[in-house]
């Protein structure tokens, strides 16, 4: 025991040494130097600028009334007071006050009002435009305060807010340029090279611990990493295979960082169309494919198998991966009880980018011991978002799903897999309306379970989020949850 | 000297035959089989060892020989084909028709073979063998098509063709008798060229995901699948780079060594 002691103590002295020396090593004036696959295609997330402006600018520039944090809780910014009426139909956003956009303008109800509309607006190109369909009316009785009125109870508002980057409604096209409330302000934007954001002086919260940040934009994982080997960046955003990670071993200069983030991979069935209705021939396919297998392949030893479509970020997750475990001769009994025991030929839409085709292939080998022959068809991402989301002509596809918090999927029947339950359906409704966060986990827990045992889609695996730096930057997120990479902690030596 | 190219040349191309023609009956592993550890280092059991999903590499790279010369005959007889009657066709047309031949002739060559491909495979339903054998032999007929037109027309000058016309023989028979004789070697050379270049073109597009669908495991999806991998396990892209150059080397070995052989003047020279 006192040797466990002592090592503990030396442990203690040894991490404060060297927090001591990181803290006292951190220079205030540095830029952080980033490195990402992800331009954006322009400057305003709500006209098609791609995973990128978010990455560079959400929380960085644009700040909202909630934030999404790393863990995956949901944080107040820009609101200093939340208050629901009785019925949950009306929200009021007291804000806080001294705010100011970098033009120097304050910040007041009407930009939160034009900001949520910019989102909800018909030619809005946002992702979230959805959820925040529950929106009736937005008024502001006072500068400082927002009253959100409702159709529906919504209990993700907050979270659903924390996408909304509150703009200055006197910018007009913020395409090219920016006018924010966050810790940095834009600097220079070179198309198709790089974006750099300096630390705004006029901030009205805690200074960053550093003066900026420089995104430099590589159309090559290769080559991203070879601007981290060559000193060119101090981090890269997301490494996208575990085999270029044997570049950075070296302890001494690089440091790579597993967190978790919310893409899963799956392969969705058409559930509208046979074989695929019949939820035996689902429950068969979800234990012929060994996930752990098909994961390490990939990934070696990193990411995880969930056994279903929520990831461990979501408060509602569980571990379900006893549910239609790997188990090849009950599913040759479950296809024979479906009619099916020479099993049947089916074609999988196959995108064809990394690592939808390697995919293909572990399933094609994987399913052949059940009988079941798979007709790879590669596609690119266009015709998939043609022939499989909207013209839902498919039979079976491969697909990331990057969201955070996206189960509620399942409970839209007219979603491109076509999963109809309506139980689920109801319990996804239900869920929105909860008054509280407990009761709407608990309730979204109980939608997945069964959306689970129905085998909806075959969840394959959770992808890692890895990040790797030069040893002299610290304190980035790790998750990046929904794309975000928060600037103001990122310290260098 | 020559003969040594040629002999080279036939024996790169012949080793190439025959593993894929072994492969058609007899393969070390079963190419979807997981058979080793992910990223196998080479060893007895693998030669080339594994891929990421444990298969045995050098399985995948003696299919890559079966697909490469597949698509590049295939090519080659459709381009020498098309190619040789477009040319003689033009040859024996009337000004208007053979003017209008020749400048569709000069776009098509000047048209990229991949866009082509590009467009070949849009056209259809997905990317196939088929769609590569058509696009590469379309782009690959252009070039024989004017090559053959010049020959013919340079044949229909000489003063036997002119006695032959004369003496009453028709047009089919001067095709066949006189015409295609004559130009047959350069062409054959020509279409061996070419050949090569098919390969390469396959290896092209399947590298951009327009050849076989996988798991055809094609040279050029080999290379593009290993590339993430190229720093820890290289030996994913250096064995179906070796066995693309190997046979592209062996066809243009032979395609010299034909020439020389076939072609008396130059060989005097």
């Amino acid at each position: 025991m006192s040797t466990k002691r002592f090592t503990a103590q030396i442990l203690g002295l040894a991490s404060a040494a060297l927090l001591a020396a990181t803290v006292a090593q951190a220079d205030p004036a540095a830029v952080i130097r980033v490195g990402s696959l992800y331009e954006p295609q322009n400057l305003d997330n709500t006209a098609g600028a791609g995973q990128g402006i978010n990455e560079a600018f959400n929380d960085n520039v644009y700040e909202a009334l909630f934030r999404l944090n790393d863990d995956g809780t949901v944080a107040p910014v820009l609101a200093e007071k939340h208050d629901v009426s009785a019925d949950g139909l009306t929200h009021t956003f007291t804000l806080k006050s001294g705010v100011t956009f970098h033009s120097g303008e304050p910040l007041t109800a009407a930009d939160v009002k034009y900001s949520i509309e910019r989102v909800t607006a018909e030619t809005s190109k946002s992702s979230r435009k959805k959820s925040l369909s529950a929106i009736e009316a937005i008024e502001t009785p006072d500068d400082k305060t927002v009253v959100i009125k409702l159709k529906s109870k919504s209990i993700s508002l907050p979270y659903n807010l924390s996408y909304v980057w509150v703009v200055n409604d006197a910018a007009g096209d913020i395409t090219g340029k920016e006018d924010g409330t966050g810790p940095y302000k834009l600097a220079d934007w070179k198309r198709g090279s790089a974006l750099s954001l300096e630390a705004s002086d006029a901030y009205w919260g805690d200074k960053p611990a550093n003066a900026g940040a420089m995104f430099s934009y590589f159309t090559e994982a290769a080559a991203l990493n070879n601007a981290l080997l060559t000193d060119a960046v101090d981090i890269i955003t997301s490494v996208q295979s575990p085999d270029a990670l044997a570049q950075f071993e070296d302890t001494s200069a690089f440091k790579i960082s597993e967190g978790k983030s919310t893409t899963k991979q799956i392969m969705a069935y058409n559930d509208r169309v046979a074989p695929f209705d019949n939820v035996k021939v689902r429950k068969a396919l979800a234990r012929t494919v060994d996930k752990k297998m098909l994961l390490s392949a990939i990934w070696g030893d990193r990411g995880m198998v969930l056994g279903s479509f929520v990831p461990p970020t979501d408060a509602w997750y569980e571990d379900l991966t006893s549910v239609d475990a790997y188990d090849p001769e009950s599913a040759k009994a479950l296809l024979a009880e479906a009619g099916f025991p020479e099993g049947f030929t089916f074609t999988l839409e196959t995108p064809n980018y990394d690592p939808h085709p390697i995919t293909a292939e572990f399933l094609k080998a994987e399913l052949a011991k059940v009988g079941v022959t798979v007709n790879i068809h590669v596609i690119t991402a266009n015709e998939w978002y043609t022939k499989v989301y909207q013209a839902k002509d498919f039979q079976a596809t491969l697909q990331e799903h990057v969201n955070h918090r996206d189960v509620g999927f399942y409970g839209n029947p007219d979603f491109y897999w076509g999963y109809n339950n309506p139980q689920v359906t109801e319990l996804v409704a239900s869920a929105e309306a909860s008054d509280s966060d407990a009761q709407q986990a608990d309730k979204l827990r109980e939608a997945n379970r069964i959306i689970t045992e129905d085998a909806a889609s075959n969840w394959l695996f959770l992808y890692p989020q890895i990040v790797v730096s030069n040893t002299k930057t610290t304190g980035y997120p790790v998750n990046g949850l929904n794309a975000q990479f928060f600037l103001r902690g990122i310290t260098k030596e | 000297m020559k003969k040594t190219t040629l002999w080279i040349g036939a024996i790169l191309v012949g080793i190439n035959v025959v593993i894929a023609l072994l492969t058609l009956v007899w393969l070390p592993y079963d190419p979807t089989a997981m058979s080793g550890g992910r990223l196998a280092a080479p060893s007895w059991a693998h030669w080339a060892g594994t891929d990421r999903l444990g298969r045995d590499y050098f399985t995948q790279v003696m299919i890559g020989a079966r697909i490469a010369l597949t698509v590049g005959v295939g090519a080659a007889l459709l381009g020498g084909l098309i190619g040789t009657t477009l040319g003689v066709l033009a040859a024996f047309a009337q000004r208007g028709f053979d003017d209008a031949l020749a400048a569709t002739l000069d776009i098509l060559i000047a048209f990229p073979t991949l866009l082509l491909a590009m467009l070949v495979v849009a056209a259809s339903d997905g990317a196939s063998l088929g769609t590569a054998i058509l696009a590469i032999g379309i782009a690959m007929s252009a070039i024989i098509a004017r090559l053959v037109r010049i020959l013919t027309k340079r044949v229909l000058a000489q003063d036997y063709i002119t006695a032959a016309r004369c003496s009453g023989l028709g047009w089919g028979r001067i095709v066949l008798v006189h015409v295609l004789p004559n130009i047959a070697p350069t062409v054959l050379v020509a279409i061996a060229l070419q050949f090569g270049l098919a390969v390469i073109a396959e290896a092209s597009l399947s590298y951009l995901g327009l050849g076989a669908p996988p798991p055809n495991a094609s040279w050029g999806q080999l290379l593009q699948s290993a590339q993430s991998t190229v720093f820890n396990a290289p030996i994913g892209v250096i064995a179906p780079g070796l066995a693309l150059m190997a046979l592209v080397l062996g066809i243009n070995f032979l395609a010299d060594g034909l020439r020389d052989l076939l072609d008396p003047e130059r060989g005097a020279a």
